[in-house]
């Protein structure tokens, strides 16, 4: 769970003066969303945590460089989303015809079927709706992240929805 | 949305020990770091040209043909002494070069390495893991960030790559399946040992990881096979505890041919191969221009397959 914007803002100052440990409650507190934002884009276990794992070595590059005043959650997922969708699109180009993940079951629960449908929409898709209905951004704060028009966002995520009822349905 | 990812504790606890020495080793980036490194870029171009036209530098090809023996000099290499395929990766890409001196260019993979048996190659590039047959066709490919040093082991019904990226060591079944973290790794190229045993560096020491058990120890390696040591401007190659060939400047690599009877010398500072039987008879062939037969200097991936 990440902290408070107080916790946290002193964890990265903290971090910033040297202190490993208040860098590691960073990392802690970063972890679980980032890698399962990565995971949902990718659905590659391996590729999440190599994703993830780089965006926390970037983060550990610009830490210097951050400006406190401003949450670090975002700014990391900026970082892993753009880039697992640039490997969701890597990959979709050429296909492996190969599960890196345990299969999904004969008969799958209700949210291993949302998750795999989830899985067949586009990268693009996946991104916006992993961050609207996992990490909980704002279609605006998403536009922002991804530097798209806030339209366009709201197009993705309908688009996305849509398709994703028609399929479950 | 509730949802946990597959393996999210361990993979956290694995990009742990990853970003925890990236942060140890991270330094505030100053003004003179920045553009101190052109200048000793610079420093050191102009020391290597220094030393490609001083009389040391001269000397290479003149202890070279001391060595060789001008009646075994080869312009350039037109076969191997000795049966089976040469894999080498460099600037120029990734070739075989079979026992005729034919060649063939796979591609442009950083690194490489033979499967068990010699049918087909574990390549890498930026962004993927690559499994090629000898005619260089793509037989399957894993997206990874930054895969390095591939190592190819098993039988012919079942193999296993172990590879490097993200700071981790993976291990894939060889029809690119099964992809499976194994744990923080050193950039240093792992090494199978009998009984699917994976030995690499987590950065503290060497490791052993027991592929049928799941156990991990901690090991040591005994070198192994001849080597090459260093001495007063002088590189020795050192087989079975005698100095089978001597030159001057530096010694690439040396990698023994598949029957066993031939070390292949590589030489960067001369741009030669050198081939020596140890004997007796003691036996010398050189092959030089190297760098212009493969597009720069390659280092070699493996010598494989006899037969």
């Amino acid at each position: 769970m990440a902290g408070s914007g107080r916790d946290e803002r002193a964890w990265v100052r903290r971090a910033q003066a040297g202190s490993q440990t208040d860098f590691e409650a960073l990392f802690r507190a970063h972890w679980g969303p980032a890698y399962r934002a990565a995971y949902l884009v990718v659905r590659d276990a391996a590729a999440a945590e190599d994703i993830a794992q780089e965006g926390f070595i970037a983060a550990v590059r610009a830490l210097d460089r951050f400006d406190r005043r401003r949450p670090f959650g975002p700014w990391l997922h900026r970082i892993v989303v753009n880039r697992a969708i640039d490997w969701a699109r890597a990959r979709a180009l050429r296909p492996e015809g190969e599960a890196v993940d345990a299969p999904a079951p004969d008969r799958p629960e209700r949210d291993d079927e949302l998750l795999h449908e989830l899985g067949r929409l586009t990268p693009e898709h996946r991104a916006v709706i992993v961050l609207r209905y996992l990490l909980e951004y704002t279609p605006g704060e998403i536009a922002e992240l991804l530097e798209l028009p806030r339209g366009t966002v709201n197009s993705r995520l309908r688009r996305g929805l849509d398709s994703l009822k028609e399929r479950l349905e | 949305m509730k949802f946990e990812a597959p393996g999210e504790r361990a993979a956290e606890d694995r990009a742990w020990a990853v970003v925890r020495h990236a942060y140890a080793e991270r330094e505030p980036v100053a003004w003179p770091r920045r553009h101190a490194r052109p200048l000793v870029a610079g420093a050191l171009v102009a020391a290597a040209v220094a030393a490609v036209l001083s009389p040391p530098g001269r000397s290479v090809v003149h202890s070279l043909r001391k060595a060789v023996g001008v009646q075994h000099a080869q312009t350039e290499l037109s076969s191997l002494p000795a049966p089976g395929r040469l894999l080498v990766s460099g600037p120029g890409g990734t070739w075989i070069v079979n026992q005729d001196g034919s060649r063939r260019r796979l591609g442009s993979y950083r690194d490489a390495a033979w499967s068990p048996h010699g049918l087909f190659v574990a390549a890498t590039k930026p962004s993927e893991l690559v499994a090629l047959d000898p005619k260089g066709n793509v037989r399957w490919t894993l997206p990874r960030r930054s895969p390095r040093f591939p190592a190819w082991t098993g039988t012919r019904a079942d193999t296993r790559i172990a590879y490097l990226s993200g700071g981790k060591l993976h291990v894939v079944a060889g029809d690119g399946t099964g992809d499976r973290t194994i744990g923080p790794a050193a950039a240093v190229p792992p090494v199978w040992r009998p009984g699917r045993v994976i030995v690499y560096s987590d950065g503290h020491g060497l490791v052993a990881y027991d592929l049928l058990s799941g156990s991990f120890r901690h090991t040591t390696l005994r070198p192994a096979g001849p080597a090459i040591r260093r001495r007063a401007g002088l590189s020795e190659v050192v087989s079975h505890r005698r100095v089978v060939f001597r030159g001057t400047g530096t010694f690439g690599q040396v990698v023994r041919s598949p029957d066993g009877r031939w070390l292949l010398v590589t030489w960067p500072t001369a741009d030669q191969w050198v081939f020596v039987r140890p004997g007796p008879p003691r036996h010398i062939v050189g092959g030089s221009r190297v760098s212009s037969q493969f597009g720069g200097f390659p280092r070699i991936e493996g010598w494989c397959c006899a037969g």
